[in-house]
C-alpha cells in the first residue's frame, strides 16, 4: 500500500518551523540531524534525532521528523511512540494524528488508527496532498472494514479522480462495493477476482470522466461469474442508478433479492425507486419489510419514516424516525426527516431542535468532504508547531 | 502458495547471515568500558552465544527467545537480527519474522537476502505492495551467490507483476526464468493468468477457473519451447471450451498471426466482441493491418488503442509506426517520443525514431537514439 503513495518525499521538501535550540551541543544534533535527513542519510537522520530528544525531550520538531523517517522505514510502533510524544507537546499536533492513524492501522490497532483519522479530518484534513491521499485511503479501508461502506467509497471515489488506474484502489472499492467488511489484507483468497472486477466497476464509475461502457463490462464479467454470489447484483443496480438505468436497476436489485431475500440494501433502493415514482404502497410494503428483517438497522426506520410522512402519517413517520435517530443519532438526514414530521404535527419547539441538530451534524458530517475543498490549510509537510 | 513458498525457499534459509558480527564488537568495544556495562557485555556474550549453540543444535523455540533476550540488550546486532528473522520465518511466524526483519534492513540496507526474506514475509502477510518493491530491491542489490533464494524472489516478483497488472514484465520475467533453468511446472498457473491478464496469484484462483488458466499456461508454454503442435491443439481446444472468456481469442490469435494471418485476424476480432476494451488485441491487428499495408484499418485501431489507455507506450508506438507509413511523419515522431517517454528502455521505440529523425533530417537526435539503442543492447542495459 505504502508503494502507492509516495508520500514520505514530500516531507523532504518543506521548510519545517523548528524552535530555536539554546544549547550548543544540542543545536550541532539538530543541525547534523537535519542535514542528515535532507541528504537522505536516514539511518544517521534517525540517530541524531533519538540523541537530540533525548537531550531536549521539549523539541517538537525532533520527535516530528524522528516519527516520520521511521514511518519511512516501516518501523511503525517506534514512529508510533515518536509522534505521541510529539502530540503531547506540540502547539498544534494535527497532521501527527494522520501519521499516528497510519502507524496504528500498520500495528492493527484499528479502533485507534480509526479514532485518530476522524479526529485529524475535525482538524481540516492538514497535511501534504499526498499524506491527505494515503490517510484517506487507509480511513476508507477501516471505514470498509467496520461496515460503513458508502462513507468508505465517498473517500474512495475522490482519491479515484486523482489516482486513475490504481490496483489497490480498485480493491479497496471492490470490497466496498459487495460490501466485504474486510481489508485487502485479510479477505477470503477465492473471492479476488469477483472483487478485482467489482472494484474495476466501481472505479471506472467513479472517474471524472464517468467510463461507463467500461464499468458495464465489469458488470458483465463479473455477474457472468459470480452473479449468485450476494451483493452482487445489488451493486449492478447501484451503478446503473449511477447511469440514471432505472429499469436495469430495479431490474438488478430484484435480481438481489431473489438471491438474498433478506438484503436489505436492495430492499431499500427498490423503496426509495418506488418513492421517486409515487408508489407509495409499495415502497411501504419494501419499507416495513426492510424494518423486520433488520429492526436496528437505521437506514430501514429512515426509510419507513420516509415514506409514512409521504402518506401524511405524520405519527406514525415521527415515530419510526426517532428509531432511526436512536440508531444513528449522528446521521444529519434523519434529523432533517424528523423535524419535517414534527412540523407537521405541531411540535414546533422539537422541529426547531432538530433542525438545528440537522445544521450542527451537517457540518459535521462534511468532515468526509473531499479534503481540497474542506480546508484552506496550507500544504506544507514540516512539523507543525 | 504456502507450498510454493517452501518448494522455492528449500534450505536457503539455513544460511549464514549477510553481514558479519560488527554489531556484536562494536557493542563490546563501547561498553567494555565499566563495571556495569562490562556485566552487560558479558550477559550479552552469554545470550548470543547460547542462542547460536540452540540454533545450530535445532532447538529453534530456545534459541527464538535467546536471540530475542540478547537483541534486547544490543538491539543493533545484525547476526542476530538475521537468525532470529530465519527462525520467525521457519516457524512461519510470519509478522513477527517481518518485524525484526525490518529492524534488519534498517541497519543494513545494502544486502539483497535482508530485503528479499522481508519481501517473503510481507508476501505472506499479503502486504503485496510493500512485497513487490522489496524484492524487486533485493534483485537489484542481488543475492550473493545464493541461487535457491533468488530463485525464490524471481518467481514472487513475477506472480506480484501479475497482480499488479503488468503483465508484460511479468511473462518477461517468467520466460526468462525457464530460459535459466526453472522448471516449468511450477510456472504453468503464473504464465496462465499473465497470458490471461489476470491479476490474480496462483493461490486466489477460483476453482471454476483453473481450467481456463492452466489451458493457457500450458499452450503459452508449449509455444515457448516451440512445441507449436501442442500449442496450437491446446489453444485450439481453449477456444473451444471456453469462447466467451476475455484473452483466449487473444492468446490463439496471436499464436496464429504468425502461421494463418487470416485465422489470426478472425480470433482477435472475435476477441474484441468479448473483450471490447482490450488493447493488445487491437495493437496485435493494427500490427498485421500494417504489414499487409492496409494503413486505414491499422490507423484506426491504433487510435483507439491510444485512447483506451492514454498512457500506454506500446499504443503510443503503434499509432505512431501508422503514422509514419502513411506518410505523417511529424505526427508520427510525436506519438514515438510519448512512447518513449513512457517507456524509455523499449528498443523497438528508439529504433523507430531512428529512423524517423534520420527521415526528417534531425542528425543529432538521430544520433542520440543510436547512442541510446547501444547502451540498452549492451549486457545488463534493458530491455
Amino acid at each position: 500500500m505504502f508503494v502507492l503513495f509516495p508520500f514520505l518525499a514530500l516531507l523532504f521538501t518543506a521548510d519545517p518551523a523548528l524552535p530555536r535550540k539554546p544549547q550548543k551541543s544540542f543545536e550541532n544534533i539538530g543541525t547534523q540531524a537535519d542535514t542528515a535527513r535532507t541528504s537522505d542519510h536516514l539511518d544517521d537522520a534517525i540517530t541524531l534525532y533519538s540523541e537530540g530528544v533525548r537531550l531536549r525531550p521539549s523539541w517538537s520538531a525532533g520527535w516530528w521528523w524522528l516519527g516520520s523517517l521511521l514511518y519511512e522505514q516501516d518501523r511503525f510502533s517506534e514512529s508510533q511512540a515518536a509522534l505521541q510524544h510529539f502530540v503531547a507537546i506540540a502547539r498544534d499536533p494535527a497532521p501527527a494524528y494522520a501519521f499516528l492513524g497510519l502507524c496504528e492501522y500498520e500495528m492493527q490497532d484499528y479502533d485507534q488508527a480509526q479514532h485518530h483519522f476522524q479526529l485529524w479530518a475535525r482538524k481540516g484534513w492538514p497535511g501534504t496532498a499526498d499524506l491527505i491521499d494515503v490517510a484517506a485511503f487507509h480511513w476508507a479501508l477501516l471505514l470498509t472494514r467496520k461496515g460503513r461502506f458508502l462513507e468508505a467509497l465517498f473517500l474512495l471515489a475522490t482519491e479515484a479522480g486523482k489516482l486513475h488506474n490504481s490496483p489497490a484502489l480498485a480493491e479497496a472499492m471492490g470490497l466496498a462495493s459487495l460490501r466485504m467488511a474486510n481489508l485487502p489484507e485479510d479477505y477470503p483468497p477465492e473471492r479476488r477476482e469477483m472483487v478485482w472486477l467489482a472494484g474495476e466497476a466501481a472505479l471506472n464509475a467513479s472517474l471524472p470522466s464517468k467510463e461507463f461502457d467500461r464499468a458495464d463490462d465489469y458488470l458483465r464479467r463479473l455477474t457472468l461469474h459470480y452473479g449468485q454470489k450476494p451483493n452482487v447484483h445489488y451493486f449492478r443496480g447501484t451503478i446503473f442508478t449511477f447511469e440514471r438505468k432505472n429499469e436495469e436497476a430495479k431490474a438488478e436489485f430484484q435480481a438481489e433479492l431473489q438471491i438474498s431475500p433478506g438484503n436489505v440494501p436492495a430492499l431499500l433502493e427498490l423503496a426509495r425507486m418506488d418513492m421517486d415514482s409515487n408508489e407509495l404502497s409499495e415502497a411501504a410494503s419494501l419499507a416495513k419489510r426492510a424494518t423486520e428483517i433488520a429492526p436496528n438497522d437505521a437506514d430501514a426506520h429512515h426509510m419507513m419514516g420516509r415514506v409514512l410522512l409521504a402518506t401524511d402519517q405524520f405519527q406514525e413517520s415521527a415515530r419510526e424516525l426517532e428509531i432511526a435517530e436512536q440508531l444513528a443519532p449522528d446521521s444529519a438526514t434523519i434529523r432533517s426527516h424528523l423535524a419535517l414530521a414534527y412540523r407537521r404535527l405541531g411540535r414546533t419547539e422539537e422541529a426547531k431542535r432538530e433542525t438545528a441538530a440537522f445544521l450542527s451534524l451537517k457540518e459535521k458530517e462534511e468532515v468526509m468532504a473531499p479534503p481540497q475543498e474542506k480546508t484552506a490549510v496550507p500544504k506544507q509537510a514540516g512539523p507543525p508547531k | 502458495m504456502r507450498i510454493a513458498t517452501v518448494a522455492l525457499l528449500g534450505v536457503s534459509l539455513a544460511v549464514p547471515p549477510p553481514q558479519d558480527t560488527s554489531g556484536q564488537r562494536a557493542f563490546g568495544a563501547v561498553q567494555g568500558k565499566t563495571g556495569a556495562a562490562s556485566t552487560a557485555a558479558s550477559r550479552f556474550e552469554q545470550l548470543s552465544q547460547a542462542a547460536n549453540l540452540a540454533r545450530t543444535q535445532d532447538r529453534d523455540e530456545d534459541a527464538i527467545q535467546l536471540y530475542r533476550q540478547a537483541l534486547d540488550l544490543q538491539p543493533g546486532w545484525k547476526e542476530g537480527l538475521w537468525y532470529l528473522s530465519t527462525l520467525l520465518y521457519e516457524k512461519e511466524h510470519y509478522a513477527d519474522a517481518r518485524d525484526v526483519l525490518r529492524r534488519f534492513v534498517a541497519h543494513d540496507s545494502d544486502k539483497g537476502p535482508g530485503w528479499a526474506l522481508l519481501g517473503l514475509s510481507e508476501f505472506q502477510t499479503r502486504e503485496y505492495s510493500r512485497a513487490l518493491d522489496h524484492l524487486r530491491r533485493a534483485m537489484a542489490l542481488g543475492m550473493g551467490g545464493r541461487k535457491d533464494m533468488a530463485q525464490s524472489v524471481f518467481y514472487f516478483v513475477a506472480v506480484l507483476l501479475t497482480r499488479f497488472e503488468q503483465y508484460s514484465d511479468s511473462m518477461s520475467m517468467m520466460l526468462a526464468m525457464i530460459k535459466s533453468g526453472q522448471q516449468p511446472d511450477l510456472l504453468v498457473e503464473p504464465v496462465g493468468l499473465a497470458a490471461l491478464r489476470m491479476p490474480l496469484l496462483p493461490a486466489e484462483i477460483p476453482p471454476d477457473r483453473r481450467d481456463t488458466i492452466r489451458m493457457a499456461g500450458q499452450g503459452a508454454l508449449a509455444l515457448e519451447a516451440e512445441h507449436r503442435d501442442e500449442a496450437e491443439k491446446i489453444f485450439s481446444n481453449m477456444v473451444a471450451a471456453y469462447p466467451n472468456e476475455p484473452g483466449v481469442h487473444f492468446l490463439y490469435g496471436a499464436f496464429l498471426l504468425d502461421l494463418r494471418p487470416d485465422d489470426g485476424i478472425r480470433e482477435m476480432k472475435r476477441e474484441l466482441e468479448v473483450s471490447p476494451f482490450q488493447v493488445p488485441a487491437r495493437l496485435r491487428l493494427a500490427e498485421e493491418y500494417l504489414k499487409e499495408e492496409k494503413f486505414d484499418e491499422a490507423l484506426s485501431l491504433a487510435q483507439q488503442a491510444v485512447k483506451l489507455e492514454l498512457k500506454d507506450a506500446p499504443a503510443h508506438m503503434m499509432l505512431g509506426e501508422v503514422l509514419i507509413a502513411k506518410g505523417d511523419l511529424a505526427g508520427g515522431i510525436q506519438e514515438l517520443e510519448t512512447a518513449e517517454k513512457e517507456a524509455p528502455q523499449t528498443v523497438r521505440t528508439r529504433w523507430d525514431l531512428l529512423r524517423a529523425y534520420t527521415t526528417a533530417g534531425r542528425k543529432d537526435d538521430a544520433q542520440r537514439e543510436k547512442e541510446e539503442i547501444e547502451k540498452l543492447n549492451a549486457p545488463g542495459g534493458g530491455q
